[in-house]
């Protein structure tokens, strides 16, 4: 039982992840590949505030880690405003490795390649989450309300402001929208997600390491919103919780543990590359 | 008397090429004015820096007395001039709806935390935008086509759509590029009635037109470019009845 509400746990915590990507990636067109960088500063600030000499309760450790999230996804995304498509995917990729070469070597904050143990479990208004089924509850109301805040944007104006930026961002100005304010928004939006999933993260896991949040889990994050579906709210919803029962169906099948780790990447890259062929919009998404 | 729009001394370059050569006139409130001139004349490089797209060399455009020099383009939208592109520029991927819905100016939950906080306003604000749009919509005959998506609208009907779009900002002078290019008899005819209907609301036109028998039909007045460089300004028949001028429009040497 532990085992499946594990993985009902951290399915959640990837659908705030698939919620930012898809809001990035799949809504407005930036094409991110570093919200694994955002998603691990979430982790760390709130494993910091949390494991500090005179420590904050989880709330507030999560709010300063969404706050921080924001600014730097803010950060991250400015230069898609003067870059674009191709380019920005570079200057992205360099943003995940900076960022996964800081976890690394900045022993002192991140603990470095050895991870950062004993963080301790998160309380609600004092009252602590301990137990499995608490934190199922938690990640639940966590990830339902992510999907709620998506789902009521994607109706709104906003939404559809974002997806005319994606079509064409010249005739959205010459519409007399403002470009630059509604991408910065959205920016903001999907730092919060991710730094809000960070700090969940850590906190379930009570252990983080780099390897948590390098390029390889941005890949998978696209992965997941490719598969799933991009664009949709059901396309964010259906990737995490798909791709993640994968490993645990490989331990169903008779294969070596040393060859699993490397068998599932196998199965991520190939069905990254079938779904882009024959079906582009993912199980449950619109055409990327 | 001040003009409604003025357009002085304008001049850009592009490397070498020499675009816009000191390039003024004045545009009067209420009327069509049809800008002419053979292919590479800068008839949408004048939009461009009339828009804010571009920024000229020098010169400057003032709009009712108001300096527009280094607007942003959606600051030149909300002070009331809005234009169409020659090659559309529509949401290819969202309805005829959504693409007029887009131009409306000041519309609640167009920011995320209206959208999540007050839901319920955002929605109601919504509907009455939406009933906007479609009476902006009805007023270019496209009401029966609201709910489709562009790519599934014909040529002519995507171009009364951009039409459609800039109405909706609710701008006073409207540019136009070729909104008649490219179009069938039937559609021709639906477009120059809709410009005519949208002079006697009050709006004022400012449109880039090659066919002469266009302009001749819809023109108040006539701006002959050539080479960036303002040439004539007058009525249609003074205009396209000069042969000097009508020798360069139609390739003639210089």
């Amino acid at each position: 039982m532990d085992f499946l509400y594990t993985y009902i746990v951290l399915a959640e915590i990837y659908v705030l992840l698939g919620l930012s990507t898809n809001l990035l990636v799949g809504i407005v067109g930036i094409f991110s590949v570093s919200q694994a960088a955002v998603f691990g500063v979430g982790a760390y600030i709130v494993a910091h505030f949390m494991m500090a000499a005179d420590p904050l309760s989880f709330i507030p450790s999560l709010a300063i880690a969404a706050a921080c999230c924001i600014a730097l996804n803010i950060l991250v995304t400015l230069p898609s405003l003067r870059v674009s498509g191709d380019y920005f995917v570079v200057t992205s990729f360099g943003i995940q490795l900076l960022a996964t070469a800081v976890f690394i070597n900045w022993t002192v904050g991140t603990g470095g390649a050895n991870g950062l143990p004993g963080i301790p479990p998160p309380d609600i208004f004092g009252l602590p989450i301990e137990t499995n089924q608490q934190y199922v509850l938690l990640c639940t109301a966590a990830s339902v309300l992510g999907c709620l805040a998506f789902w009521l944007i994607m109706r709104a104006p906003f939404g559809r402001l974002l997806r005319a930026i994606r079509e064409d961002e010249t005739a959205v100005a010459a519409a007399g929208k403002n470009v630059l304010r509604a991408k910065v928004s959205a920016a903001a939006l999907a730092g919060a997600f991710a730094g809000t999933a960070g700090g969940l993260y850590a906190t379930f896991l009570s252990f983080i390491d780099p390897f948590s949040f390098d390029l390889d889990a941005s890949i998978l994050l696209l992965t997941m919103i490719v598969v799933g579906g991009a664009r949709t709210l059901a396309g964010s919803i259906v990737g995490p919780f798909l791709l993640l029962a994968l490993p645990q169906v490989l331990t169903l099948v008779d294969i070596p543990t040393t060859i699993a780790a490397a068998a599932r990447q196998l199965i991520y890259g190939l069905l990254l590359i079938a779904f882009m062929l024959f079906r582009p919009q993912g199980l449950a998404g619109e055409r990327l | 008397m001040t003009a409604f729009m003025q357009v002085a001394g304008l001049d850009h370059r592009f490397g070498g090429l020499h675009a816009l050569r000191d390039c003024s006139f004045t545009i009067e409130q209420g009327r069509i004015t049809c800008l002419v001139g053979p292919n590479g004349a800068g008839k949408t490089t004048i939009f461009n820096v009339i828009t804010g797209f571009l920024v000229p060399d020098e010169g400057s455009v003032a709009f009712r007395d108001r300096k527009l020099d280094g607007l942003r383009p959606q600051a030149i939208v909300r002070a009331g001039i809005a234009r169409t592109f020659q090659n559309l520029r529509l949401f290819a991927d969202l309805n005829a709806l959504d693409n007029v819905m887009i131009g409306i100016a000041g519309q609640f939950g167009e920011e995320p935390v209206g959208a999540i906080f007050r839901p319920l306003h955002t929605s109601r604000a919504q509907r009455r935008r939406r009933q906007e749009a479609l009476a902006t919509l009805d007023h270019v005959g496209l009401a029966d086509r609201a709910h489709d998506v562009v790519r599934n609208l014909s040529y002519g009907e995507q171009k009364l759509l951009t039409v459609a779009r800039v109405l909706a900002t609710g701008a006073e002078l409207l540019l136009l590029d070729e909104p008649a290019s490219g179009l069938s008899a039937g559609a021709l005819d639906a477009v120059m009635a809709l410009l005519r209907r949208l002079q006697s609301e009050g709006k004022t036109l400012l449109v880039v037109e090659h066919n002469t028998r266009v302009v001749q039909q819809i023109a108040d007045d006539v701006l002959f470019l050539h080479q960036g460089h303002l040439m004539a300004q007058g009525t249609p028949e003074r205009i396209i009845g000069d042969p000097a001028l009508a020798e360069i429009y139609f390739g003639g040497a210089l």
